[in-house]
């Protein structure tokens, strides 16, 4: 049952991952067509900056809920590592915890805010501007879904280790 | 108090290994809460903080920087280091250090540099007989010169963050000598450590092999060109430039290079999403923990507290140099870069300095950051990549670390260093 679980949420993180590299790839086609709007074909598109804007916020979004699964989010790991197995143990439960905590804020008042900006229409698009921050409050949930995985996967005794890949910055 | 719980509860999160995007938003808020305002606030700031046009520059110049790295580009640029800096005592630091210099003229990243120059130049000093902890710190210092040397996504954060619209071709001129001097620097120091350890001497493999070398990284260097060209000319905006970095070197490196399949340009896309969605959560985050500094009006007491203690300029800039290395010691560098610069900037532009002049300064001090424990990302992806543990590279670090401390002292005290190539083009 809970490696069904975690089968479905690693496919799941995996998937969010591959719509967020097609959104960057369709992020570079947009910009690039916006340049040949202006130089080559002397009109330059009035939707494209907010339609990358838009993509990028969303992909971010999902990208980032991803990384609360595959533990890509850069961390202090020096206390952790120094602690004894049970107390680091608990440092990743209450961590994850935390995380957790966060992606219900992210829910609720992520939710709050795109419910605010419904109203408003983003001039160059015709879209309502809560749509660029729809991805928050899904990003919220699927946080709160993730992050509570691994407190379980702790419980039990099976957490996986995180991806070492810090490579950023 | 309410200043207790904000920083508090960001150090606890911290320490116990919460993400530091996470933790972040989290002691936010705490401190929210504490201060009876609506929480839908903090998702505000951090929706607003992510929504800047600027920062769009940033997912686009870690792509290309990616690409680069899968496509063998930054191998080119290390064979024209080796051609050009290779035969001197120990003359594989010296490539080390001028290879990271020109990749840094092509990527934005000092970790990717860390890892791209890591990876294809340890083994090698390796086998001629270098020692592990050497090969670590000078790989992870020379990768700093990269976040000076233009493109740097660190300076659009930072051009994002002064919120008065600092010119981003203005702070990447700037760059451009401090990052020189950096890596001039990095060499002497590289040299004579190498000497003092009896390092070997490398041969010069001819002019021919030189222009060679040279030659096959010219379409890679071009990018360099093409984003300076650009963004100088006013032919294109960061943004723009940036993703016409990245489109050009899928051209060159399908077309040219024919070394970037379907498998390298899809797993650098996947990378790069990750590492745009930490940064980016991470400066959302910062976005509203600096909100809750603002509200707290913690921004005008630490700019009394300098003031007050001092009004000379030579102290007020030590002051706040220190205090930013002490901070980069165990934050790393956007969040810092996001919650200080509204802090600091008001404080040094009351002295005088050059918003423009200041950015370089920031980038080179939370730079120094990310090689010195206990947080430095830099430092660690150099020690994993070079398997050597980070105790071990860390003991002999020391003189690398002076090398760095010279320059951000140079770099602070001689505002000309920064302003005069962009003075040039204004």
């Amino acid at each position: 049952m809970i490696e069904q679980l975690s089968k479905l949420t690693h496919t799941a993180a995996d998937l969010l991952l591959k719509a967020a590299g097609v959104g960057l790839v369709v992020m570079t086609a947009i910009v690039g067509w916006q340049v040949f709007g202006r130089y080559v074909l002397n009109s330059s598109p009035s939707w494209s900056e907010q339609a990358s804007l838009t993509l990028m916020i969303w992909y971010v979004c999902f990208a980032a809920a991803a990384g609360v699964r595959e533990g890509f989010h850069i961390r202090i790991v020096a206390l952790e590592s120094a602690a004894p197995p049970s107390v680091a143990r608990g440092m990743r439960i209450a961590s994850n915890l935390v995380v957790a905590i966060c992606g219900v804020g992210m829910l609720v008042w992520g939710g709050g805010l795109v419910e605010r900006t419904w109203e408003h229409v983003i001039p160059s698009l015709g879209l309502p501007r809560g749509l660029a921050y729809l991805g928050m409050p899904i990003a919220g949930l699927l946080i709160f879904l993730f992050s509570l995985e691994r407190v379980l996967e702790e419980v039990r005794g099976v957490a996986m280790t995180d991806e070492e890949d810090p490579r950023w910055s | 108090m309410e200043l207790a719980i904000l920083v508090l509860t960001l150090l606890v999160l911290l320490a116990i290994g919460t993400p530091v995007a996470f933790a972040l938003l989290g002691a936010s808020m705490a401190a929210f809460i504490a201060m009876d305002i609506p929480l839908i606030v903090v998702f505000q700031r951090v929706a607003a903080g992510m929504s800047v046009f600027t920062l769009m520059a940033i997912p686009f110049f870690i792509f290309a920087g990616d690409l680069m790295y899968r496509s063998g580009i930054a191998q080119r640029l290390v064979e024209v280091a080796e051609a050009m800096f290779g035969r001197s005592r120990g003359g594989l630091g010296q490539v080390a250090v001028g290879a990271s210099t020109l990749f840094g003229a092509v990527s934005g990243s000092a970790i990717a540099s860390a890892s791209a120059m890591g990876s294809t130049l340890m083994p090698l000093m390796k086998e001629k007989g270098y020692d592990g902890d050497y090969a670590v710190n000078v790989t992870v210092t020379a990768a700093i010169v990269g976040l000076l040397i233009p493109p740097s996504h660190n300076m659009i954060i930072y051009a994002a963050s002064t919120g008065t619209g600092v010119s981003i071709g203005d702070l990447f001129l700037a760059g451009i000598i401090p990052g020189v001097l950096t890596a001039a620097l990095l060499m002497f120091v590289a040299w004579i450590v190498a000497v003092k350890r009896g390092y070997p001497r490398g041969s010069f493999p001819g002019w021919r092999a030189f222009v060679k070398a040279f030659a096959l990284a010219i379409p890679g260097l071009m990018a360099a060109v093409i984003i300076m060209g650009g963004i100088l000319s006013g032919v294109f905006t960061a943004t723009e430039s940036s993703a016409i970095a990245v489109i050009y070197t899928i051209l060159v490196s399908t077309l040219v290079y024919r070394s970037l399949g379907w498998s390298k340009f899809a797993e650098a896309a996947i990378q790069s999403v990750k590492i745009t969605a930490m940064v980016l959560l991470i400066i959302g985050a910062a976005t509203a923990f600096g909100y809750a500094l603002a509200i707290l009006e913690t921004p005008t007491q630490l700019a009394n507290l300098i003031t007050t203690a001092t009004d000379n300029p030579i102290i007020i800039l030590l002051i706040i140099n220190i205090m930013l290395l002490l901070l980069g010691t165990f934050m790393d560098m956007s969040p810092l870069i996001v919650i200080t610069t509204p802090i600091l900037l008001p404080v040094v532009q009351e002295i005088g300095m050059d918003p423009v002049h200041f950015g370089i300064v920031m980038m080179l001090n939370l730079g120094i950051g990310l090689v010195t424990p206990p947080v430095g990302s830099v430092l660690f992806v150099g020690a994993a990549v070079g398997k050597v543990p980070v105790e071990t590279a860390v003991k002999t670090i020391w003189p690398f670390y002076g090398a760095l401390i010279a320059a951000l002292l140079v770099i602070t005290y001689v505002p000309a260093i920064s302003l005069w190539l962009p003075g040039l083009f204004n």
